[in-house]
């Protein structure tokens, strides 16, 4: 019930983080710890809704029990929380870290006024259930004789293997890389989630007894007809890793990445696999990210870290709206409004409506990029607003490196899909029905591979509900 | 009679008025009889007609037998009088069949050992009467026989052996009531009855006008039943009785006496008993039943004084002070028999002795007057007989649960304390019960330690389907608060049938409630008259009484403690064995395990009650992986129910011990269906979690912890009790309160008989389905499962639980929809509302439409018409804020529909235009129970005017206002005082039964003619009659509101189950008003969380005329059902006070308009669809409609819909809707010639006089007149005692009901109930006849319910006032002499001078205004109720000042010596002076006073009642 006035009584208090200057100067987690305290009175303002949006199709995609958990707590039953949390979420440490909380702009209280922190207290919850050991192992009881292969190890392979573990089932994840995370592990800066907070879920993990093999790339190293031979199921869990390319002029140019390319090469390097000489350096040079996303931040931010002279993160699409008020203008819908993120404010130029034009420079290395200014029309009939170029907008920057974060298309398409012949969907990825299987029965995928890219908490949902679905299969 | 669609005869219902005339001398005279009709006829109002407007719905009359006209008028000889029978005979009307009965009533008379003497054929006028009447009239007959050796009391249990025999023969023949019925067989007494108004009766009867005719007394009755269908046995009097009231309990009282029946044994009867049992017939009357079983309990050898004492017992609480023999007598009886519960006026008469009785309640009015002749004449209204004032001794009322007898035999009166006197010491009682009443040591003391198993607790909450919810929203608020949860913004969740999670069985139960017919009862202001205590175990013999009959366990609660039921098991008690049968069922029988479950448990049970066991525990403790508990509650009514039907029902006590029982309404529905004690052991064990998990506070110990849930369930299961108007657990025992909705016909049958269930639905199968699945779901081992429960999703919305109609989605797109103005969005809304195949929870949303002939979409009747039908309901300015509540009005203005004012009262300024042109003024004003701010102005400023009976949240209930939302604003238009609470009692207090309604309604017509009078109803079964009684009130519209509906805050159990979906009472409604030809005469609206245009089409096939939208209006302005109104936290500023918050209200006009017009354009395109051009057409065609198979899953697959489908006007071609209102009949209104009397007090302000006689029948006197005054002048009225007006005489009910400012009316005689009713500014005085010797102070002069709802101007009253006296007083000042019970309740100010005696609860509710009461035997306090006020004496100058002055006054206006007397005397007087001052209020008044010092603005406070 949380406190009855507690959103009258209590103003939204965020995460407090470190400066500027500090944090750049390092690639560790930044936010400070909030005391218990202080997150009670947070938990406070939830009201407990009749109807609570933050659990809706407009909230969580996981329907974490927010205002339950909420509650709990505001009352310092941090167990009884964490037993809550744990009912929907596999790993709110992740999503306590990374998620972009719909759940808080579709927040009751953001109809007009700030939301109740929901990430910040999810990640209180589960850092002290892992802190008083309450977070162990469900091995379980009896075995069902069967097998199940997952893989890829993204939050998807995960959720699904934990589940699938759970009821009974022996789980092998496959991973081609050479730690388990996928995404979380490669794709993630260590600044927003510290690498050691996935090895201390894999403990838990591997103690209930499902058997993680790395650097196996299946279709290549193990014949996917083998695999299926192997497994009673099989779920690809590979997400959707095939990026989106620039084709202009100049591309082929050195010193133009893709973002996923440099920011699996510095969580290499931060995690020591590689060495300096390796890294994708940004020290000293003019950057250039194209693409106004959150990967595009990430490597805004790690750019920062390693050094950069100076960063540009230009979008093609237009400027956002600015809002400045605490709630939520578009409520419960997420807003489709101006956001800066941490690593905006450590240093970058950003501009909107910015069209890349060509690359172009010497010796088969990037020196120059040309570009100009748009217009976007929504008069026009199409649902899409019209883009048309600003005549004599043209302009020109020097730049040492360009990458290229405007988003994936759809899965890898590698030996594994095409060896099972497995159909696509008009998007590329892969087809599957309402219970996640595939055109080859006893072939199931989940999370980014079956729906595109999208959320972190989707894809834990995804694997979940693909578990349920493929116990369903295998206990009929 | 046959039960032709949703009409159930078992609900009809029927008030009236009744009265007799007795010489005491026993003097047998023509008059009296004269006398007799001349009552009849002067209580013509309080019956009804039909709709033929002539056929009468009963009237009759019981005199003694006129033995001299009898033998004028037979050919045989007949034996001297009193030494031979009379039987008066209505049989079939074809002379064949009545000959064929005839003949066997002289048979059965000769079997019988009779001689028979002849028939006499009764001679009787068909033309005086109604169609209806004449059609069903029977031939009428009177036999004359003997027994010879009989005579006296053995020959009148003689002819009761023989009517007996004969109504047992009539049913052997298959002949039913209709067809031969006796209504008297007596060697005393006779009654003529018939279907007539009370003028109807004479010309009917010619016997009547024969001056040999002669009685010495004549008791008469007048019906007004809420249906006409055609039934001359059920007018009264019957044989010993006429009642006025209802008995809410008959179905456990049925039960009751059916279970004993073949168990009687009685000396006076001997052999004969065989002859008499059955004594009930189930298809009978309430009040015929109620007359069979006292007829029963006279003739087994008790008086007939003593058996009302124990059908009818007074109060005997610990709170009432009364002597302890008589408490005694009340508690020993109450072992033998339970009461009869219900508002009941009962005359009675052996033809000896003739008397009135009333409830404890004293809920129906019988005023009596006693002659200096010899003559006592006593009826529901003062004034009935012309009386020369000289020749009154006394003028008196019965006071609740007292008895005035008349014994002609002995030529004198018998009062209350004599007959009680008597009867309390007939035989040692008290002694008695000292010896063989069993009081558990240990039972009801401090709890022990509860044993408590942790490692399997969470395992067996699952297996008992606990949710979080439970714990967290039911449990721990009980235990933290003593009290039951709250919430608001009614119920949306699927309906249980509906619902595809398993579902406990207590979920397919609704409660009942009263409504119009009886009123509910307020359980804690009025708590004294309540009880729980009852007395368990084996019941002995009825028509004897011994020591052994209180050989029983008294429990002065039904709920046990863990260690109580240790106890009873442990328990050695000489003729008191205690046992205990398992409650479970083996889980891996396979299908069909249940049933058989059930069968061993009621073998088991019928072994132990063989054995001698007074008490058997019904247990689930040891549910374990093979074993599962049996529902509670199928349980329980199943083993009830065998028991009963083996006769053995009242041998044994049956006690639950049940960890599936955890909330208020699992405890009522145990009761209701058999149990008599329960013991939720799980609940007391979870306390342990709770308390760990820190629900609790720590500090809290367990067996506080458990004592306080205790008391929560025992105050719900009062308000349960009360909201049906039954005030002890002993009478609600048994009685199935109950309309079960879901539930197929087989397992009713089966489980609950006696309970409706109308379409059908799940079967034992389900169930055990349910139970199975809950079972193995706790019982699975796997650790992860075991250790969470779910989260429930009943009460708030949880994604993946139950279903409720308002998602998120839902919300959001109607909220962008009406913000945008854009009808594409809105039809996504309402696709998704009515999506049934994801979201199935409601009966609606079963149902399809009939393809028609479409009809192009410009030939339909245009959108602005049908708009004119959408209406928004009512809700009070209080609970939502003036931001909300204006907004509404505007809107709504600007479509030219109406808003709804809803219970608060409205600020005057809102009846001004605002600047833009806009008006705030609501088009329908409520008048609710506690009459905020209803005054003559307020009614005269509206279009309509709606009385709330009920409402869909909270059905049968009162509410209050917590002090911290009355802001200044809210308390200016509900007359009271910041801060301070108010109350709306549970019944309206002028509303107790039908014709009081009726009352109601023609005040409210006189006031604003032009308005129209709408009755607003929560649908449950039986509501369809009751809707017909209103539609014979004359009432212009009945509002049938959905039980689902609601805005308010309310208990959540009667949120989610009181009353039932408006589907099957709007569909009862109709077939119920067509069938009694009434349809045509009222309009039908319908409301309950409708949603869309598919709503309201259903709504109209199904007969209604008119739509309200609460819920959704709401979420249109920004509601997003946070569902936290009752705390006052609302963040979008619609349900709150705050200011801070109200600041975050973002709704406007525009949103609503748009709503509404969405609304009918979506309902335009369905009926050019369906190929109706105009909505009349619509109304009422259920033959469009059919039953979607399509989103059928396991549980809908029983559901019927014939019922709700049903035509009655199949053959003939009734209207289906409304084509015209009935005007009231002005006959007997004084006003018209008031209004032209004073033209020139309302032209031109001058000053004018009048004086006129006034009668019993002259009604609402006043009320006219002051409409006409408000409408010219406003609240201010005219300057004081511009009109005067003098009457003598009796005057009629309702005398001076909302009398504006400027008018005097004075009295030279006395009034009848509701005098001053809704007191509007106007002058009231009183006083007895000139000539008059009796003293006035000591004599009641006026009747119940005075200055009920008064909200300003003054009353004099020389004498004394009946019950419930200046009732929700918030203005007015009055001076009386002398009250009843009840005074000044619910009382938020005005002042209140009492200068003599108070009946008991005085003051109660009272949390405003000031009284004094002259206490001149120091025992006022005992009789005031101290929970809101204190006592004080009289010291500051102010008062005594005030005091002085209006006594004065009192003396100039009204003459009286004795207030001239205190006048005199008045420095030794004044000390006897006490001022009476609600606590709250001083606090309030010293606030105002300071914050006026400091003139700063009120700040709401944010105090937390529910936290």
């Amino acid at each position: 019930m949380g406190k009855i006035t507690g959103f009258l009584d209590y103003k939204r208090q965020d995460f407090k983080i470190q400066g500027v200057t500090q944090r750049i100067s390092h690639y560790h987690e930044f936010a400070v710890p909030i005391g218990e305290t202080d997150i009670a009175i947070q938990a406070a303002r939830c009201m407990d809704c009749g109807i609570p949006f933050c659990q809706s199709t407009f909230g969580c995609p996981l329907w974490n029990l927010i205002p339950e958990w909420n509650d709990l707590a505001y009352r310092g039953q941090w167990r009884e929380a964490y037993e809550r949390l744990e009912i929907t979420n596999n790993f709110p440490e992740f999503t306590g870290r990374l998620c972009p909380a719909p759940c808080e702009s579709a927040c009751t209280l953001s109809i007009n006024d700030a939301p109740v922190t929901i990430k910040q207290i999810e990640l209180a919850i589960i850092e002290k259930a892992f802190q008083e050991g309450w977070v162990v192992p469900y091995p379980p009881q009896k075995s069902t004789g069967k097998s199940v292969a997952v893989i890829g190890s993204g939050p998807a392979g995960l959720a699904a293997a934990q589940q699938l573990r759970r009821l009974g089932h022996q789980v092998t994840v496959f991973e081609k890389s050479p730690k388990i995370g996928g995404l979380l592990r490669y794709g993630i800066p260590d600044f927003k989630l510290e690498k050691r907070v996935i090895d201390r879920r894999l403990e838990q993990l591997i103690s209930e007894g499902i058997v993680f093999k790395t650097e196996v790339m299946i279709g290549e190293d193990i014949s996917a007809h083998y695999l299926k031979k192997s497994f009673d199921s099989i779920l690809i869990a590979t997400g959707a890793g095939h990026p989106r390319d620039l084709q202009i002029p100049g591309r082929n140019l050195k010193g133009i990445y893709f973002a996923q390319e440099f920011l699996t090469n510095s969580n290499l390097f931060v995690d020591g696999m590689i060495d300096g000489n390796q890294l994708i350096s940004c020290q000293d040079k003019t950057v250039l990210v194209i693409g106004g996303g959150d990967t595009g931040s990430d490597c805004v931010g790690t750019a920062n870290r390693q050094g950069a002279r100076r960063v540009f993160q230009f979008e093609i699409l237009p400027k956002p709206e600015e809002w400045k008020y605490k709630w939520n203008p578009y409520w419960p819908n997420r807003p489709d409004i101006l956001r800066t993120s941490t690593s905006h404010q450590e240093g970058c130029e950003r501009e909107w409506s910015v069209m890349t034009k060509s690359f172009s420079g010497r010796h088969g290395k990037i020196e120059k990029a040309s570009f100009s200014r748009v217009r976007w029309d929504r008069s026009g009939k199409s649902l899409q607003p019209d883009m048309q170029e600003i005549p004599d907008s043209d302009f020109e920057l020097n730049i040492d490196m360009v990458l290229l974060a405007t988003g994936f298309v759809h899965l890898v398409h590698n030996r594994l899909i095409k060896d099972l012949r497995l159909q696509f969907d008009d998007k590329k990825n892969l087809r599957v029905d309402e219970h996640f299987m595939t055109s080859v029965p006893g072939v199931f995928a989940a999370g980014d591979a079956a729906k595109g890219p999208s959320l972190i908490v989707k894809a834990i949902y995804a694997g979940r509900e693909a578990a349920k679905s493929i116990h369903n299969y295998l206990m009929c | 009679m046959n039960k032709p669609g949703l009409y159930e005869p078992s609900f009809e219902h029927d008030a009236c008025g009744i009265g007799f005339v007795v010489n005491i001398n026993g003097q047998k005279s023509h008059q009296i009889i004269e006398e007799g009709i001349q009552i009849l006829c002067n209580l013509e109002h309080r019956g009804a007609i039909g709709s033929d407007h002539k056929t009468g719905d009963g009237a009759g009359m019981m005199v003694q037998i006129p033995h001299s006209f009898f033998t004028k008028k037979v050919e045989f000889t007949l034996p001297p009088a009193g030494q031979y029978g009379v039987g008066f005979f209505f049989l079939p009307g074809d002379d064949s069949t009545s000959y064929e009965a005839r003949k066997l009533v002289q048979s059965v008379i000769v079997r019988e050992g009779g001689a028979f003497l002849g028939w006499r054929e009764v001679p009787n006028n068909p033309e005086s009467l109604g169609q209806i009447a004449r059609d069903s009239r029977p031939s009428l007959w009177q036999a004359f026989l003997k027994f010879p050796l009989l005579k006296n009391r053995a020959l009148e249990r003689k002819l009761y052996i023989l009517r007996r025999c004969l109504e047992k023969e009539a049913i052997a023949r298959g002949w039913g009531m209709d067809d031969f019925y006796i209504p008297s067989l007596s060697s005393r007494i006779i009654i003529y009855k018939g279907m007539f108004v009370s003028t109807q009766f004479i010309s009917f009867y010619p016997d009547m006008k024969d001056t040999d005719f002669i009685s010495a007394l004549a008791l008469v009755h007048q019906r007004y039943s809420t249906n006409t269908f055609p039934s001359w046995p059920l007018a009264q009097p019957f044989r010993y009785l006429a009642h006025n009231g209802e008995i809410n309990t008959l179905r456990g009282n049925i039960n009751k006496m059916v279970a004993r029946d073949p168990k009687l044994t009685s000396s006076v009867f001997g052999n004969e008993i065989s002859k008499v049992i059955p004594v009930i017939n189930p298809e009978a009357s309430d009040s015929s039943i109620m007359d069979t079983v006292l007829e029963l309990l006279h003739m087994g050898g008790r008086s007939l004084e003593h058996s009302l004492m124990m059908m009818v017992p007074e109060p005997f609480g610990p709170k009432y002070h009364m002597s302890e023999d008589k408490r005694a007598f009340y508690e020993y009886h109450s072992a033998i028999m339970d009461p009869w519960d219900g508002p009941a006026a009962l005359l009675f008469s052996d033809g000896i002795k003739i008397g009135g009785s009333l409830d404890r309640n004293g809920l129906r009015p019988a005023r009596y007057v006693i002659t200096k002749s010899g003559k006592v004449i006593m009826a529901s209204e003062v004034g009935v007989l012309d009386i020369d004032p000289q020749d009154i001794r006394e003028k008196g009322r019965l006071a609740p649960g007292k008895m005035l007898i008349v014994d002609t035999g002995l030529k004198r009166i018998i009062r209350d304390n004599e007959i009680k006197a008597k009867i309390t010491r007939w035989k040692p009682y008290r002694r008695w019960l000292e010896d063989n009443r069993i009081e558990l040591k240990g039972l009801f003391q401090v709890p022990g330690p509860v044993e408590y198993d942790p490692n399997t607790l969470l395992t067996r909450l699952k297996a008992f389907g606990y949710s979080l919810e439970d714990l967290k929203l039911i449990i721990t608020p009980m235990v933290r608060n003593s009290q039951e949860p709250i919430g608001s913004m009614g119920n949306d969740a699927a309906l249980a049938v509906l619902s595809e999670k398993p579902q406990l069985l207590y979920n397919y139960f609704r409660q009942l409630f009263a409504q119009v017919t009886n009123p509910p009862i307020d359980p804690y202001r009025e708590n004294l008259v309540m009880s729980l205590m009852s007395f368990v175990g084996r019941q002995h013999n009825l028509l004897d009484e011994k020591p052994v009959h209180c050989r029983q366990l008294k429990l002065y609660y039904p709920i046990l403690t863990n260690d109580d039921i240790k106890r009873l098991k442990s328990a050695k008690l000489k003729g008191f064995k205690v046992g205990s049968v398992p409650m479970l069922f083996k889980t891996e029988e396979g299908r069909g395990s249940l049933t058989s479950g059930l069968e061993q448990l009621c073998l088991a049970v019928e072994k132990k009650v063989d054995e001698g066991y007074s008490m058997v525990i019904l247990s689930d403790r040891g549910i374990t992986r093979e074993w599962a508990a049996i529902p509670a509650l199928l349980a329980t009514s199943t083993v009830h129910h065998h028991l009963v039907d083996r006769g053995k029902r009242h041998l044994t006590a049956l006690v639950i011990e049940s960890g599936e029982v955890r909330e208020v309404h699992h405890f009522a529905l145990l009761l209701s269906y058999g149990a008599s004690g329960i013991n939720p052991y799980l609940v007391f064990e979870s306390l342990f979690e709770l308390r760990n998990r820190g629900y609790l506070d720590r500090h809290l110990s367990l067996p506080s912890a458990q004592m306080h849930y205790i008391n929560a369930i025992n105050r719900g299961l009062l308000k349960v009790m009360s909201k049906m108007g039954i005030s002890t657990l002993r009478s609600y025992r048994q009685a199935q309160t109950y309309e079960a909705i879901g539930l197929s016909a087989s397992f009713i049958e089966k489980y609950f008989p006696g309970t409706t269930s109308r379409i059908g639905g799940v079967g034992i199968d389900v169930f055990e389905e349910e139970v199975l699945h809950r079972h193995f779901a706790a019982f699975n081992n796997e650790p992860y499962h075991l250790k969470r429960l779910d989260s429930g999703g009943f009460y708030a919305y949880r994604q993946k639980s139950l279903k409720h109609l308002f998602t998120p989605e839902a919300i959001t797109l109607l909220q962008q929809a009406v913000r945008d103005n854009n009808y594409l969005l809105f039809k996504k809304y309402t696709a998704e509302i009515n999506n049934v195949n994801e979201n199935l929870c409601t009966l609606r949303g079963l149902l399809k439409f009939k393809k028609g002939n479409p009809v192009p979409i410009e030939e339909v009747e245009a959108e602005g018409h049908i708009i004119q039908r959408l209406v928004t309901s009512a809700m009070s300015f209080g609970s939502i804020s003036k931001e909300a509540h204006e907004t509404l009005a505007i809107a709504m203005n600007r479509l030219g529909c109406k808003s709804n004012s809803g219970e608060g009262g409205e600020d005057e300024e809102r009846y001004q235009l605002l600047a833009n042109g806009d008006s705030a003024k609501s088009k329908i004003k409520q008048i609710a129970s506690a009459r905020f701010g209803v005054t003559s102005n307020y009614i005269v400023n509206s279009e309509e005017l709606q009385i709330k009976m009920a409402q869909g949240a909270k059905p049968g209930e009162g509410g209050q206002l917590p002090g911290f939302k009355v802001n200044e604003i809210i308390a200016k238009v509900r007359n009271a005082t910041p801060g301070v609470m108010l109350i709306s009692p549970p019944p309206h207090h002028d509303i107790y039964s039908i014709e009081d309604l009726s009352q109601l309604i023609y005040d409210l017509k006189n006031v604003n003619p032009e308005a129209r009078i709408s009755v607003k109803l929560v649908s449950e079964v039986g509501v369809g009659t009751v809707a017909a009684g209103v539609a014979k009130a004359k009432a212009d519209m009945v509002l049938i509101s959905g039980s689902d509906g609601g805005t308010g805050a309310a208990p959540l159990s009667s949120i989610k189950h009181a009353g039932s979906s408006w589907e099957i009472g709007l569909a009862e409604t109709q077939q119920v008003l067509v069938m009694n030809k009434l349809r045509g005469h009222i309009r039908i609206q319908v409301d309950g969380q409708i949603k869309t245009g598919r709503d309201v089409v259903i709504g109209a096939l199904l007969g209604a005329e008119e739509f309200g939208f609460g819920t959704s209006a709401l979420v249109v302005l920004g509601c997003v059902m946070m569902r936290k109104c009752h705390l006052n936290t609302c963040p979008v500023g619609i349900a709150t006070q705050n200011p801070q918050l109200r600041s975050r209200f973002r709704g406007k006009p525009d949103y609503v308009v748009n709503f509404m017009r969405f609304i009918a354009r979506e309902v335009r395109e369905i009926m050019a669809e369906l190929g109706f051009r105009s909505f009349n057409e619509m109304v009422g065609r259920v033959d469009r409609l059919e039953v979607n198979r399509a989103v059928q899953h396991y549980k809908t697959r029983g559901i019927d819909f014939s019922g709700i489908l049903y035509q009655p006007d199949k053959q003939e071609n009734l209207p289906r809707y409304c084509t015209e209102t009935p005007s009231p009949d002005l006959t007997n209104d004084l006003d018209l010639r008031l209004i032209k009397d004073a033209a020139s007090s309302l032209e031109k302000q001058k000053k004018t006089s009048i004086r006129m006689t006034i009668k019993n029948f002259n009604r609402s006197v006043g009320a006219r007149l002051s409409g006409e005054v408000s409408k010219r002048y406003g609240s201010a009225g005219l300057p004081a005692d511009t009109i005067k007006v003098k009457f003598e005489g009796s005057a009629g009910q309702s005398f001076g009901a909302f009398l504006a400012p400027g008018i005097t009316f004075e009295v030279e005689g006395d009034a009848n109930d509701y005098f001053g009713k809704g007191l509007s500014g106007g002058k009231l005085i009183i006083y007895p006849p000139d000539r008059s010797t009796f003293l006035p102070h000591k004599n009641i002069i006026t009747g119940n319910v005075n200055l009920f709802g008064a909200t300003g101007g003054e009353a004099f009253i020389h004498g004394m006032a009946g019950e419930r006296f200046c009732v929700r007083n918030s203005g007015a000042i009055a001076v009386v002499e002398g009250v009843g019970d009840h005074g000044c309740e619910y009382m938020t100010d005005g002042r209140v001078i009492v200068l003599g005696k108070t009946g008991i609860n005085f003051a109660a509710g009272m949390s405003g205004g000031i009284a004094y009461v002259l206490d001149e035997d120091l025992l006022f306090d005992t009789r005031c109720n101290l929970e809101m006020v204190d006592i004080e004496p009289l010291s500051e100058k102010e008062d005594i000042d005030f005091l002085f002055a209006y006594i004065k006054k009192h003396v100039d206006f009204t003459g009286s010596s004795y207030a001239q007397r205190i006048v005199d005397k008045w420095e030794d007087m004044l000390p006897y002076f006490v001022k009476i001052m609600p606590v709250e209020y001083r606090r309030a008044l010293e606030r105002i006073q300071q914050q006026e010092s400091k003139e700063s603005e009120w700040v709401g406070m944010t105090e937390e009642i529910y936290t």
